[in-house]
């Protein structure tokens, strides 16, 4: 128990962190945060109700002064956060919730679908070339893993987006939302290509990974024990052999998160997804802070929530590494 | 049933062998491009090519030309220099830096050992390219009044602050399990200075990992700048990288000109796999479990 909680401490301590220095950053070379906020050259009268609704945010100064001044807005911004408030992008007119409510959907349908996908491609080619070692099968998709590893997402996109979408009519030219309750394979056509772009590279990782955990098992005693024993030969490999292998997959599955963020970033640019990363990228270049502090608050808190849920799922399946990380 | 594995461990593979070819091809080739006239003047194609997209591959130009009837093949030679300088700078900072962290970390253990955790715990729960983006658009607006701080500039200090978290975990761990070995035990009986254990003793035990590192490092920093270059967030026009090529040619590789898109993208692709196969190989030979980079 007290592990558990030093654990989440740290990460608590982590999570803020990350979002003050978020808020640093976008302070860099800014000389007036409203005006950022504002989104440009608007009238006094808009500037004034801006003053009026975060009367905090204001341009810091000095040498030793600079650091207090922002932590100072920081905890403002945090109050905020936590009461529910998020804040509001002058520059789109909308609230930080309402831009979530409409974006976060379709980023969270990428990512679960890359998920899905890579784990569709990683299961059974990193059990099969585990079980066939080295045999011409294993080399081939080694290889073909390798490929996928080396194979930049912007490039993967280039040639999913030209090479195939605009050749097939199948799939639509222009983007839309679609809820997979609403219409399963309209939510398909759109959903594809993007968490393919995602999912291959993803697959591939993780189909090395398993493969070399695999390896480790099928030479283990309780695999012998239970081939000895005359478990038929595919029940070892898919379930005694697979269960006790998934657990670093787990960890890996959770750990891709932040990079699988990155990855939804590009790809939802390229199929012009218009999901939280498409939105970011927008508030970057027009420094509209508080949906930047919002969008990277809410990544983060994601990725560090994985990073707890696989520490504290490691201490309880594995209690050794309880103790060895209590050490360390 | 513990079986041997068949395949001697050798570093000289097929793979391994055409990858440095490769790469020591390309990195010739972007040293000397100044030096090559068909190379150099990627702009003066002459009055047959000065239309958007009018030369396809061919004997004359290899890869064809661009929007601006600029040659394919010296753009792709030129994105090169930006792709490779960029990468190796930044996994060269990250080396230093990243190491020295983890070295600290390793060996010290206890509150260095943990207060070095948070600030990589830190760095790695931001996803990269977002903290990427992040940072160069606001490095822009200092480039106001720092005229030296070219996006060229800004892009690498960003790759080199994003390789030293990730490096400095597989240091820290390397130098964790290096630590508990029998050869530094007997350092330390027989008297040898802290400094001393971890400059003669451990160091010099990490140079394999490390080497494996930055291939494979150079290789993750390649794709993630081909990410910032889409974005929009790479070097500015008219300095080239290969994932700008891909960007600012794309939208015509459905009219007809798929070589502005294909050939960088096939560049950048082969490099990175080039890089990707050393670092395995190197991995291999010396035995280093694989590091989540």
């Amino acid at each position: 128990m007290r592990y558990a909680l030093t654990r989440i401490a740290r990460f608590v301590l982590v999570f803020i962190i990350v979002t003050f220095l978020v808020m640093l950053v976008t302070r860099i070379g800014s000389k007036d945060p409203v005006r950022d906020l504002a989104g440009g050259t608007v009238g006094d009268e808009t500037m004034a109700k801006i003053r009026a609704d975060y009367p905090y945010v204001k341009a810091c100064s000095g040498t030793f002064e600079y650091l207090p001044c922002v932590a100072k807005q920081y905890g403002y911004w945090a109050w905020d956060m936590v009461t529910g408030n998020m804040g509001q992008s002058y520059l789109k007119s909308q609230t930080v919730v309402e831009m979530f409510q409409e974006r976060a959907p379709a980023t969270f349908f990428v990512g679960l679908w890359a998920i899905v996908i890579g784990l569709v491609i990683a299961v059974p080619v990193g059990v099969y070339s585990a079980y066939k070692r080295d045999g011409i099968i294993d080399r081939v998709l080694t290889f073909g893993s390798f490929v996928s590893i080396s194979m930049p997402q912007l490039v993967l996109a280039v040639f999913l987006l030209y090479g195939v979408a605009s050749k097939l009519d199948f799939f639509p030219n222009l983007w839309d939302y679609v809820a997979p309750w609403s219409d399963p394979v309209e939510h398909f056509k759109n959903f594809f290509l993007p968490s393919l772009t995602l999912g291959l590279g993803l697959g591939a990782v993780w189909s090395r990974l398993l493969r070399a955990d695999m390896i480790m098992t099928l030479q283990s005693d309780f695999i012998n024990l239970a081939r000895a024993k005359g478990v038929s030969p595919s029940r070892v490999l898919w379930v005694h052999a697979l269960r006790s292998s998934v657990l670093s997959l787990i960890t890996s599955v959770a750990l891709q998160i932040s990079s699988l963020v990155s990855g939804a970033v590009v790809a939802e640019q390229f199929f012009s997804v218009g999901g939280l990363g498409f939105r970011l990228v927008e508030a970057v270049q027009a420094n509209d802070i508080l949906v930047i502090q919002a969008i990277t608050a809410v990544i983060v808190a994601v990725v560090v929530f994985a990073n707890v849920i696989v520490d504290l799922l490691y201490s309880v399946v594995d209690p050794r590494i309880r103790q060895m990380r209590a050490m360390a | 049933m513990a079986r041997t594995p068949k395949r001697p461990n050798r570093f000289l593979t097929i793979g391994s062998v055409l990858g440095l070819i490769w790469l020591i091809g390309i990195t010739v080739l972007a040293f000397i491009a100044d030096l090559i006239p068909s190379i150099r003047a990627p702009e003066k194609l002459g009055p047959r090519a000065a239309k958007n997209y009018k030369i396809g591959p061919g004997w004359d130009y290899w890869f064809g030309s661009d929007k601006l009837g600029r040659d394919m093949f010296s753009r792709c030679i030129y994105g090169a220099q930006i792709s490779l300088r960029v990468a190796v700078a930044s996994i060269i900072v990250g080396l230093v830096v990243g190491g020295f962290l983890g070295l600290i970390a390793g060996y010290m253990k206890g509150k260095v050992d943990s207060t070095i955790n948070v600030l990589l715990d830190v760095l790695l729960s931001f996803p990269a390219l977002i903290l990427a983006i992040l940072v160069v658009g606001r490095l822009d607006v200092l480039s106001d009044s720092w005229p030296w701080l070219t996006r060229t500039w800004s892009v690498t200090i960003v790759l080199s602050l994003l390789s030293i978290a990730p490096i400095a975990r597989i240091v820290r761990a390397q130098t964790l399990s290096l630590s508990e070995r029998d050869f530094v035990l007997a350092a330390r009986s027989l008297g040898a200075s802290k400094w001393r254990i971890v400059g003669k003793e451990i160091l010099p035990n990490l140079v394999p990992a490390m080497v494996s590192v930055a291939f494979t490092g150079v290789a993750v920093l390649m794709v993630a700048e081909g990410g910032l270059a889409f974005l929009g967030y790479s070097v500015e026009s008219p300095t080239s990288s290969w994932g700008k090529l891909i960007a600012e040619n794309r939208e015509k590789f459905n009219d007809g000109a798929w070589w502005g898109t294909t050939f960088p993208a096939l560049m950048l692709f082969l490099t990175v796999f080039a890089f990707n196969i050393i670092g395995d190989r190197f991995a291999r030979r010396f035995d280093i479990r694989e590091a989540a980079l």
